[in-house]
């Protein structure tokens, strides 16, 4: 529920919601806009890290929002609308990763590069073969739960597993990394306090 | 989130995941939300035309199956005056002929009539189908 106190709905009126009691007011492109302003970076920067390749983030990114406005699904906000669409980016990463259109090797050497900072290219070149050393699922779960703070419950939902299991998933996801950061000699300093 | 309670490998996993997040590597600007608007929305309009649209290519597709089914049927009921009317258009034949040395194979009426039909038929769908792909 917005402000406003209407449900935000998708352009295309829904065949299932037209019986419903309450009106909907679908989500306009104004609102659109806003909600794509707010959310587009993020989800850029999660394909990306997920898929190492810049061409497949911005193909699954619009993918991502064609598919969220073709879905028009129902929900009160827009923490739940941005839940939704990192679910359904998600699973456009897992079934491109079936396809098999990657060629991570090909897409880290690709990467865009910072030309001016060639210390921060070799940083960011190297965080991303770290990264992606890690099986998909872990580097969503791992990028869900700390960089987006997700709960076990969405985390769940959005990687398609029992929300019993993401906290074992999780806790294997990180030792992995943590090993391969040791390994590679990239751990940080913990934060304390 | 207290730090304080987690493990260190969890600290040590999340302070490299932030770092990991603050790197910047979006090299130019996203796709515009409004085009994305725009183009959904023609999206959308294409499969409701799509969808709309299949009763009339499932007919045509029924058509097309009806019509070579027809030529095929006729063919076969009448191959064999078919063959020797076909074979009539060979120079000696067609000479023989204007001779009155060969009796003609006559077609029956119901025949013409229904080759007739049929082959109108093909001429009607082959329109329709050039029609509507324009």
């Amino acid at each position: 529920m917005t402000a406003d106190g209407t449900v935000l709905l998708l352009p295309f009126a829904p065949r299932a919601t037209t019986a419903r009691r309450t009106p909907k007011r679908p989500m306009d492109e104004a609102k659109f806009e806003a909600f794509y302003r707010k959310t587009a970076g993020s989800i850029w920067s999660y394909i990306f890290r997920m898929t190492g390749d810049a061409a497949a983030a911005d193909d699954l990114l619009q993918k991502t929002f064609f598919r969220f406005l073709r879905a028009q699904p129902e929900i009160a906000n827009d923490d739940h609308l941005r839940h939704y669409v990192f679910k359904t980016a998600t699973n456009l990463v897992f079934d491109h990763f079936r396809e098999g259109k990657r060629d991570r090797e090909h897409a880290i050497e690709a990467l865009p590069s910072a030309e001016y900072h060639p210390e921060r290219r070799e940083l960011r070149h190297d965080m991303m073969r770290v990264f992606a050393e890690l099986k998909p699922q872990e580097r969503a779960l791992l990028w869900l739960a700390h960089v987006e703070g997700c709960s076990h419950d969405e985390i769940a939902d959005a990687v398609g597993v029992r929300s019993k299991s993401v906290r074992v998933i999780l806790f294997r996801a990180r030792k992995h990394l943590a090993e391969l950061l040791t390994r590679k000699g990239l751990a940080p300093e913990p934060r304390h306090g | 989130m207290a730090d304080i309670e987690r493990d260190p490998m969890e600290a040590q996993v999340d302070a490299w995941m932030q770092q990991f997040a603050r790197l910047d590597d979006r090299p130019r600007s996203l796709p515009d939300a409004s085009t994305l608007w725009v183009r959904a929305t023609l999206l959308q309009s294409v499969v409701t035309a799509e969808r709309a649209n299949r009763p009339i290519t499932n007919a045509q597709i029924g058509a097309y199956l009806v019509v070579a089914a027809g030529w095929a049927a006729l063919l076969m009921w009448k191959w064999n005056a078919l063959a020797t009317w076909l074979r009539g258009f060979t120079p000696t034949h067609i000479i023989l002929g204007a001779a009155g040395a060969e009796a003609a194979t006559s077609l029956s009426l119901t025949f013409v009539l229904i080759l007739i039909v049929l082959a109108s038929v093909t001429v009607m769908l082959a329109f329709h189908t050039i029609l509507a792909e324009e």
